[in-house]
């Protein structure tokens, strides 16, 4: 393909490459602006001590790693960050397990697969705001899930107004977003796995079990190894639902880090603080991003 | 599809017995999963007598739609549904503005730092908005951008660009050189060929980037709820807790909020539902 | 497609912002009426959201507006909690209403920041600011003494009492001490009902320190703890006696997600025999519980036989930094705060008047309003203290800790104290 590109006159080459730029640069300016700028201007901002008093008069000043000092030795936040966690790899397990599921089920062929499964999909593009909403009234003391929870002869039990139950809540409503997600990408994981492997290996005799273990797994790794870094990536970085559903209690039992920036910065007004926040939010986060760009890009090459 | 067809099929074989059984479940597993929409639902149709009533009902016993009207028979109420409305058609906007033009390049051109931009689409897709919320507001709040409709749209942009550049790149690259090639002989210049032949042709594509990016507008909570400072500006998320607090514990007007707010997102799906499905999926791990 | 699709949500945009104006109108007669003189707009910020007080701010509006054609004021609802946010980034952005009402204790650390504009000498040959009363009227002034805004109506927590609940559990009074109190709650707690003996707002916001306060400095074995003195020997009797309610089952742990209003609910639909009562409440509570059972407003029964403690609360409205028109905004408020309007208001909105030669007729709930005028007597005020947001988040985590971690009122109370001591002893309280 080079070699072809060289062949051709230089000024076209250029001209073309100028016409690529025109269409490009436009969108890569746009982010750099509007992202790239931001996340400078928020790694600054960590290491001041910028408030609202002093805001307004420009006064504020370079304090150094002050703000991360005080937030790691602050036990609300490293509750916070604990929270932020264990909603993470709760949500993820329960979503991916469930999803996986579904999706061995809806891969089959069958008349109605794909009107169901698309169907469910509304959980996941509704607005999450509502989402937290109807989680605060599926889990009120005399509202549906305990209604369920007592026909089992169990609960009730206190849900949201209990700092042992609320994460619970919190993330049950946040898998029922997320499965809908894993179910479709893994359908699609799923139908990259050609059919006449199976063939080949019901002639070897290979059970069910074996199959799914020995054969779906495997080829699909790099679709799980995805599923479950782009469920990391959305639901570290969760606000909306715990904003509308808790606000973050009871006693910061579902704070997690996106909320607790806001907090920072929107109800205290401590700009920075929140920013330091912010850059934690966004180092934990990188480092399965570039696990998962490494994948991306792996995927790119082999194209 | 030919239903007649598929009775004789459903019942006569084993495998229409087979299908049949499938679908069964398939709507049962549905049934169970999306219940929780079908309860916020029929709470928006009840009485306020049914809804502070002691015991639980799993249907209005007495339907009616004054919930609804509740909602928009109030002045604030519709005003924020416009808001809602103009926050997700100026992301629409700006994502086809940048997004589509950036994707074309990407998909089509084989150029210099490439492999730069195609990681900054990608960590841009990656980054929570609270990373970039409190210096957007600060600078917003410099540029006097801090209560017009432009300044959430702008924000949200910068998630639905890069959704749309990835998203898009493949149906690009899918597209025939041919038939890029037949255009510009025909004498159209690149910007000609674009319009007239590139957009026509990932329509699809097109479709699903023109939905999402105007969902994502119609979803968004933190950026609206930051930089639309004038109460008069917020849309129906940033408004929640202010209807909240207003209905207090009147759940029935809080779900038919709720509802009104789902339902554009349910009848997008009833007519686009493949052009999200496949979207999504294209978006995420094909790339 | 793409065409078809992007006119479809174009047209429906249009369609909505179209709507606006034409369902709005038909929406109620008693609406805020248009801005038909052309007369300057200045904006006002409130959170009156009880359908008495939210009535009533439309109707003073409009009767103004009416009145003379220099300006037109505008009321916006803005929810209490992101009121508080708007005010804070109205002070960076400059995105402020002309007039701005705020709850009482939380004035002083917005003057602090810069919300509220200095109007002292707008208000120097003023008269008439003699009959405020000098509680509710210090909130509206930063430590130098300087004014920036008035009071605009007080209110205090009462007890409402079921008393069909009350005779069914076979008591004949209305408990007047903690003691019985406590045994009322447990005796008026009917599982079978769906009934809690007792309900109240222990929510993370100021609504809940309003309502947390008065059993926290509630007088016990002749001692009435202060604030400065958490730790005291019987500081934690009240708290803990909420806290039982909530581990026995007498009072919902939902509490501490309850706003006044949420917990007010539940009494008028009978779920709570008991409720700590606003005095505002007291405008709707006929209407509210229809009849379903007799009620009756009480002393809250906090500590000792003969003592009763409360909160003040209460409404200031401010003039905003970079108000249009000072001046007139001035003019509004002293005319919203005379004497006249101030008793209509209190009867129409089911407040207590700021100023003394205010004198509301109430023809409802008589009783009820003699009771929330005495309890007056045993009310504290919040502040003014710049860091009263500060404290006040002390005292509703160490509720919330008692309630649904079940740690007890003593440790809560002492963990709390360790926050606001210092900031006390930097900048005390007014004596009260």
């Amino acid at each position: 393909m080079a070699a072809i590109a060289k062949q051709k006159t230089r000024t076209r080459g250029t001209k073309r490459d100028m016409e690529g730029y025109g269409f490009i640069l436009p969108g890569v300016i746009y982010m750099i602006l509007v992202v790239g700028y931001p996340i400078v201007y928020n790694f600054i901002l960590s290491f001041k001590d910028t408030n609202v008093q002093n805001l307004a008069k420009g006064t504020s000043v370079f304090i150094g790693f002050q703000n991360y000092k005080e937030l790691f030795s602050n036990p609300t936040f490293l509750l916070i960050l604990k929270n932020t966690f264990i909603f993470t790899l709760g949500s993820l397990v329960f979503q991916f397990t469930i999803g996986y599921l579904l999706a061995l089920f809806f891969y089959k062929k069958f008349t109605l697969a794909g009107p169901i499964r698309g169907l469910m999909l509304i959980p996941y593009m509704m607005p999450m705001a509502v989402t937290g909403l109807l989680g605060q009234n599926l889990f009120l003391q005399d509202g549906l899930i305990n209604k369920i929870l007592s026909w089992f002869g169990a609960g009730p039990l206190p849900w949201l107004t209990s700092t042992a139950t609320a994460m619970v809540a919190v993330v049950i409503m946040n898998c029922w977003v997320g499965i809908p997600f894993n179910m479709l990408l893994l359908i699609s994981g799923l139908s990259n796995v050609p059919e006449d492997v199976y063939e080949a290996s019901a002639i070897d005799g290979a059970s069910k079990m074996q199959q799914f273990f020995l054969i779906t797994l495997p080829l699909m790794k790099d679709a799980i190894l995805a599923v479950l870094m782009l469920g990391f990536i959305y639901t570290f970085r969760a606000f909306d639902l715990m904003f509308i559903m808790t606000s973050g209690g009871p006693l910061n039992s579902t704070d997690v880090l996106g909320t607790y920036s806001y907090t920072l910065s929107f109800t205290q007004y401590q700009f920075s603080k929140g920013s330091a926040v912010a850059i934690v939010l966004f180092l934990c986060l990188m480092v399965i991003g570039i696990l998962y760009l490494v994948l991306i890009v792996k995927g790119e090459k082999d194209e | 599809m030919n239903t007649r067809k598929n009775k004789g099929y459903f019942f006569h074989t084993k495998e229409g017995r087979r299908n049949f059984r499938l679908c069964l479940i398939a709507v049962l597993l549905g049934i169970l999963f999306l219940f929780p929409i079908y309860w916020m639902l029929q709470i928006s149709f009840k009485s306020d007598m049914e809804t502070f009533g002691k015991t639980l009902t799993f249907f209005p016993h007495e339907f009616t739609v004054d919930p609804w009207m509740a909602n928009l028979g109030d002045k604030n109420f519709l005003e924020s549904l416009r808001n809602s409305f103009i926050n997700g058609f100026l992301t629409m906007v700006l994502t086809v503005l940048f997004g589509i033009p950036a994707a074309y390049g990407m998909g089509r051109y084989k150029l210099k730092g490439y492999q730069a931009f195609l990681l900054i689409f990608l960590v841009a897709q990656m980054l929570p908005a609270s990373l970039m919320l409190t210096p957007m507001y600060l600078t917003f709040n410099k540029m006097h951008l801090l209560g017009t409709f432009f300044a959430p749209p702008i924000a949200i942009a910068a998630g639905s660009v890069p959704f749309a550049v990835v998203t898009l790149r493949p149906y690009f690259k899918s597209v025939p050189v041919t038939l890029d090639e037949a255009a510009r002989i025909d004498g159209c210049n690149s910007i000609k060929s674009f319009f007239l032949v590139m957009i026509p042709a990932v329509k699809t594509g097109i479709i699903t980037i023109i939905t999402i990016s105007f969902l994502n507008g119609w979803n968004d909570l933190m950026y609206t709820m930051t930089f639309n400072v004038k109460p008069e500006m917020r849309p129906l998320t940033a408004n929640i807790h202010k209807f909240q607090s207003k209905y207090g514990t009147k759940w029935n007007c809080i779900m038919a909020y709720g509802a009104i707010l789902v339902l554009p997102v349910i009848i997008m799906f009833i007519f686009l539902q493949k052009y999200i499905v496949g979207g999504m999926t294209a978006g995420a791990v094909k790339e | 497609m793409k065409r078809k699709l992007f006119s479809v949500l174009l047209s429906a945009a249009m369609v909505t912002s179209m709507a606006v104006p034409v369902l709005a109108d038909d929406a109620a007669s008693t609406d805020l009426k248009p801005n038909d003189k052309g007369a300057e707009e200045l904006t006002l910020w409130h959170y009156f959201d009880s359908s008495a007080d939210a009535q009533a701010i439309i109707d003073f509006c409009n009767e103004y507006n009416e009145l003379q054609d220099e300006v037109y004021i505008n009321p916006t609802y803005v929810s209490r909690q992101e009121l508080m946010n708007q005010y804070t980034i109205g002070a960076v952005s400059g995105e402020l209403p002309d007039i701005g009402m705020v709850d009482s204790p939380d004035m002083e650390s917005y003057i602090a920041l810069g919300v509220f504009e200095d109007v002292t000498d707008q208000f120097a040959d003023w008269e008439e600011i003699e009959n405020f009363y000098p509680g509710p009227l210090s909130s509206c002034k930063d430590a130098d003494g300087n004014i920036y805004g008035l009071p605009q109506n007080s209110n205090c927590l009462c007890l409402a009492v079921n008393m069909d609940a009350l005779a069914e559990a076979g008591i004949d009074e209305i408990p007047t001490n903690l003691e019985d109190f406590k045994a009322a709650v447990e005796a008026t707690t009917d599982e079978s009902q769906s009934r809690y003996g007792f309900s109240m707002s222990a929510v993370s916001t100021e609504e809940g320190t309003f309502q947390l306060l008065p059993w926290i400095v509630a007088t016990h074995n002749g001692t009435k703890t202060s604030l400065s003195d958490l730790t005291a020997e019987d500081a934690a009797i009240g708290l803990d006696i909420l806290g039982g309610f909530v581990a026995n089952g007498q009072m919902s742990s939902e509490c501490v997600n309850w706003t006044q209003a949420d917990a007010y609910n539940q009494f008028c639909a009978g779920k709570a025999a008991m409720e700590e009562l606003g005095t505002w409440q007291l405008a709707t509570i006929e209407a509210d519980v229809n009849g379903a059972f007799e009620y009756k407003v009480a002393l809250l029964p906090t500590g000792d036989e003969g003592t009763s403690s409360s909160t003040i609360g209460g409404e200031n409205f401010g003039i905003c930094t970079g108000c249009k028109n000072t001046e007139e905004a001035v003019k509004f408020l002293k005319w919203f705060m005379s004497a006249e309007e101030e008793a209509k208001w209190a009867t129409q909105a089911g407040k207590l008047p700021i100023r003394s030669d205010a004198e509301p007729v109430y023809d409802y709930e008589e009783e009820g309003f003699e009771t929330f005028q005495e309890e007056m007597n045993y009310a504290l005020a919040r502040g003014p203290h710049a860091e009263w947001p500060t404290i006040s988040e002390q005292i509703y985590t160490a509720a919330q800790k008692v309630f649904l971690n079940g740690e007890s009122a003593a440790d809560a109370l002492a963990a709390a104290n360790e926050v606001i001591a210092p900031i006390l002893e930097e900048n005390p309280l007014p004596e009260q």
